[in-house]
């Protein structure tokens, strides 16, 4: 055999083999030049194959910027990303379910086409790195040999389908969300009315409204299970979300329909689609999310579109198909049940079975955590939990949002003899759900837009906590900690009890990394509320950051109150000068190490950037300035806590004033304190000029000024005023950025 | 037989000597010189929290060097990931030339002086290819040949043996077991 499309021929579904062909094909017509490199980007992207940190051909090794000489001979794979560079693969894993045979040919994919590593993300999928573009096309016929797809894995469509993945086995569900979940994933995948979006679209499943693992309230749409009694019949249906959504600017989704039908949801999904491709935003990619859209009509108007949308469209009998086997979808168990009693228990199993365990609602059985440090495992690793899988669950195990896999339907008298096995296999760590699972994005490692080290941060968090978790005290140990490499919020630092996201800071010239703290998210209630950014430390003293904040907790909460609530209590003044010690940064002379990032000896800014005189009065000028937007825009938060919403919009405003004036006076010293000429001036020289656009982002950042400038809230309510504050944090961090690059090419007319 | 994704692991003398972590800064400062030959050095990543994984984890464009943590065992395993020229001969002896020298250049990293030893008397060969060299009776029959010339002009006739183990859901691999095990550098002097 010469190729696995030749191999697997009779094992792939033919409709996945066309797909795999007709994109080799694309990718040869790219190499000829005669397919435009945006429109490839665009075919690639909705099959999986993501772009990569250094694919641009540049990467700074510490002391200076080296081109990368790929051999591509100017073939590029997008805009400024070259072809020969290594990608990202995103695999598509509906609902989390995947069976030993599928985790087998995982395994052998990472090892031949990748690091030898799985990674698995925060939306249930899995993701391979450093692949060669030119091994994908037999990489997705090898997946769809075994049933899997990363069509619609990444580009503007409808994501992977997420769900809890207790679902089925969990105490409080109202019913079994997974055989809706399957269906939604399959009947939106490809579908022509889901091929026109501005922006990416997820959804998501939830079993019930008071726990978090569906989370469902930060994504475009999403469904938790409810029933009512009609006609006093039983009836199944979902209460329904819209327009919900994590990323630079969070919103909390809204509610479309308080049940909504089981036959109802796939022709609401798609008249929902059909509404978001038509009148979503197109062009500006930075409001182009539904949640936007939403925001900008309204939800009640929204829903009338949809209904109204819903009504026209053309009977389909997927729509229903599926309904009659849905309240009998089942899963297999491989033993009988048994329950936990007398079996002789292995060192260390106590604790694992305390946060790793759960006891399934069917008696005799339970769902198992495998925890995996960072979301990573190794292709050997996945073989042998294939193997661990189908000796004690059967086909029954799902990944998980928290970068976990999951068991279910362990017998439970098999616990101790798999906690062994996953002992052997070095999967057993406990402490799943707990601190010591920090959930992190893949940041500065692979991504292209991570700006500090997040897996870097959680891995020493994570080591930090794990040699003291025994003696931690309970109430900490249940906190949640998530770790963005930026804004973006990749790594859910928004509905973390503690959040951070990366930043970054020039101190005398020397650039610094740093996480922004984020605190009072709530996880809980299927991300009920959203955590705000307190103040930005430099990356290396986040972990004594972490200690006084758990250690104050633990001190001073009152009759067992949660994080969030202790958060609240305390005062976000109070809570921040927990640490604010902790922003300063020392010296480069006298603390070399705070300017490299954690797991990374490079020096995080550019050694060789000089500093002219005249700059060097500018910058300290600027600085000065930025510091006072920063204090405006903390101070919007303290309105915020005490619900004087206008009063956080003004100071929200204002910060972001005071940072654009901050950049004029670089060029422009004596710029007018009114907002009329700031707002020109700054449109004059950073937007029209692009010296504030953000190499990904664009003129993103710039639009929250102008916006709040050319039209002011004419009512305040909680929803945005808070996202005026987060806005207004975000123009500040790139004003930061902006000034970075503005000195950055200074250099080399000074020299 | 297509030989192309091949790679060469030798192992680590004393691995409780070294960190795993100190080759994180020694592998960057290799990409800030480009040291190996006829290599693009892109990243380093640090897998150490992973059981049996590629541990620090060097990324070329043309195959991957690894501290490699695979069967709980500390090596330096290299693979090639595209194609080369050459007989299959050729393309034998130029990995296991490349596997070679980063061996050396890892022995003289001053951060590592006296800690870190290859071990030469124990290399594994593995095929990270299922497609063209399936781990199978048939690839081992049709490898041994192979094998046979490289490694007699490493070690000598007679002086070595080679074992293959069946197990279809594993890459193709092969240890060669040597007599003794002699200087890194001196197996590079045999092959030059």
């Amino acid at each position: 055999m010469t190729s696995w499309k030749e191999k697997l021929s009779d094992k792939m579904d033919p409709e996945i083999g066309r797909e795999a062909d007709i994109y080799e094909t694309q990718m040869e017509l790219r190499k000829q030049g005669r397919l435009d490199e945006k429109i490839f980007a665009e075919t690639r992207l909705r099959r999986g194959v993501y772009g990569q940190r250094y694919d641009n051909g540049q990467r700074h090794d510490g002391i200076r910027s080296q081109e990368l000489e790929f051999p591509s001979d100017g073939v590029t794979k997008g805009p400024e990303t070259v072809w020969d560079a290594p990608g990202m693969q995103r695999i598509k894993i509906p609902y989390g379910g995947v069976t030993p045979e599928q985790m087998e040919a995982l395994a052998d994919l990472a090892e031949e086409y990748s690091d030898g590593i799985l990674h698995v993300t925060t939306r249930q999928d899995f993701q391979l790195h450093f692949v060669h573009i030119d091994d994908t096309p037999e990489l997705m016929r090898r997946l769809a040999a075994v049933g899997i797809t990363t069509r619609e894995a990444c580009g503007n469509s409808v994501r992977n389908v997420t769900a809890c993945p207790l679902a089925g086995v969990c105490r409080d569900e109202v019913f079994d969300v997974t055989p809706y979940a399957k269906s939604c994933s399959q009947f939106l995948l490809g579908h022509p009315d889901v091929q026109d979006f501005g922006r990416k679209f997820k959804i998501a499943f939830s079993g019930c409204k008071e726990h978090p693992c569906g989370l469902i309230t930060m994504h475009d749409m999403g469904g938790i299970a409810v029933k009512r009694i009609e006609d006093g019949q039983e009836k199944r249906g979902f209460e329904l979300y819209v327009g919900g959504g994590l990323g630079a600017v969070p919103h909390q989704a809204k509610l479309f329909d308080p049940f909504l039908p089981e036959e109802d949801l796939l022709p609401t999904a798609q008249a929902m689609s059909r509404v978001f491709a038509r009148l979503g935003e197109k062009t500006n990619r930075a409001r182009a999310r539904i949640k936007f859209l939403v925001a900008k009509l309204g939800v009640e108007e929204f829903r009338r579109l949809v209904l109204e949308e819903r009504d026209k469209l053309k009977e389909d009998s997927r729509w229903k198909d599926y309904l009659e086997e849905a309240p009998l979808y089942q899963e297999t168990p491989v033993k009988e049940a048994a329950p936990l009693n007398g079996q002789q228990r292995p060192e260390g199993f106590e604790e694992w079975y305390d946060t790793n365990v759960y006891r399934q609602r069917q008696p005799g059985y339970a769902a198992a955590s495998v925890t995996l440090p960072l979301g990573d495992l190794s292709a050997w690793q996945m073989r042998e939990l294939a193997d661990i899988t189908r000796q004690f669950a059967g086909e029954n195990i799902r990944t998980t949002v928290e970068q976990n896999m999951m068991l279910r339907w362990v017998s439970e008298a098999d616990l101790p003899d798999l906690y062994q096995e996953l002992k052997r296999v070095g999967l057993s760590d406990p402490g799943a759900g707990s601190i010591v699972d920090v959930t992190a994005c893949p940041g500065t490692d692979t991504c292209k837009l991570g700006i500090s080290s997040s897996r870097g941060l959680a891995n020493e968090i994570r080591k930090s906590l794990a040699t003291k978790f025994v003696e931690i005290d309970e109430a900490v140990k249940g906190l949640r900690i998530k770790i963005s490499g930026c804004f973006n919020s990749c790594g859910q630092h928004h509905i973390a009890d503690i959040g951070f996201y990366g930043t970054s800071r020039t101190i005398n010239s020397h650039k610094v990394p740093h996480f922004q703290v984020v605190l009072g998210g709530q996880w809980t209630e299927n991300a009920a509320a959203y955590g705000l950014a307190m103040g930005s430390v430099p990356a290396k003293s986040i972990p004594k950051v972490l200690d006084r904040l758990t250690e104050r907790f633990v001190q001073f909460r009152q009759n067992g109150e949660s994080f969030q609530t202790f958060v609240s209590t305390v005062g976000k003044r109070e809570m921040r000068s927990m640490f604010e010690d902790l922003m300063k940064v020392p010296s480069y002379e006298q603390a070399p190490s705070f300017y490299a990032d954690w797991g990374d000896p490079r020096e995080f800014s550019i050694g060789d950037m000089g500093t002219g005189e005249c700059a060097g009065e500018v910058v300290s000028l600027i600085e000065f300035d930025m510091a006072a937007a920063e204090r405006i825009v903390f101070e919007a938060q303290l309105k915020l806590e005490d619900e004087d919403y206008p009063g956080a919009d003004k100071l929200g405003y204002e910060a972001m004033l005071e940072a654009a004036a901050a950049l004029i006076k670089t060029e422009f010293l004596d710029v007018p304190n009114n907002p009329e000429t700031i707002v020109t001036e700054f449109r004059r020289r950073f937007y029209d000029t692009k010296l504030f656009y953000d190499k990904y982002a664009g003129g993103k950042f710039a639009n929250y000024l102008f916006r709040r400038y050319e039209s002011p809230p004419t009512e305040h309510s909680r929803d945005t005023s808070h996202r005026l504050v987060e806005e207004a944090q975000l123009f500040i961090e790139a004003a930061h950025a902006c000034r970075e690059r503005i000195a950055e090419a200074m250099v080399p007319l000074q020299a | 037989m297509e030989l192309q994704r091949l790679g060469f692991k030798l192992f680590v003398d004393d691995p409780a000597k070294v960190a795993l972590e100190n080759f994180v800064p020694i592998f960057h400062s290799w990409i800030q010189k480009q040291i190996i030959e006829e290599h693009l050095l892109i990243d380093v990543h640090n897998y150490g929290h992973v059981r049996q994984g590629p541990g620090v984890l060097l990324v070329a464009h043309q195959g991957n060097f690894s501290m490699d943590l695979g069967g709980d065992r500390l090596g330096l395993f290299y693979y090639r990931k595209r194609d080369i020229d050459g007989s299959s001969l050729e393309r034998l002896t130029t990995i296991l030339k490349t596997t070679l020298r980063a061996c050396t250049l890892l022995e003289a990293a001053p951060e590592l002086a006296g800690k870190l030893r290859f071990k030469t008397d124990e290399i594994l060969i593995v095929a990270n290819d299922r497609l063209h060299t399936p781990n199978e009776s048939a690839t081992y029959q049709a490898f041994k040949p192979l094998l046979s010339q490289l490694f007699a002009e490493l070690f000598g006739e007679g002086t070595f043996t080679t074992e293959w183990r069946e197990d279809d859901r594993e890459r193709f691999a092969v240890t060669v077991s040597a007599n003794q095990s002699v200087e890194v550098g001196q197996l590079i002097e045999r092959l030059s």
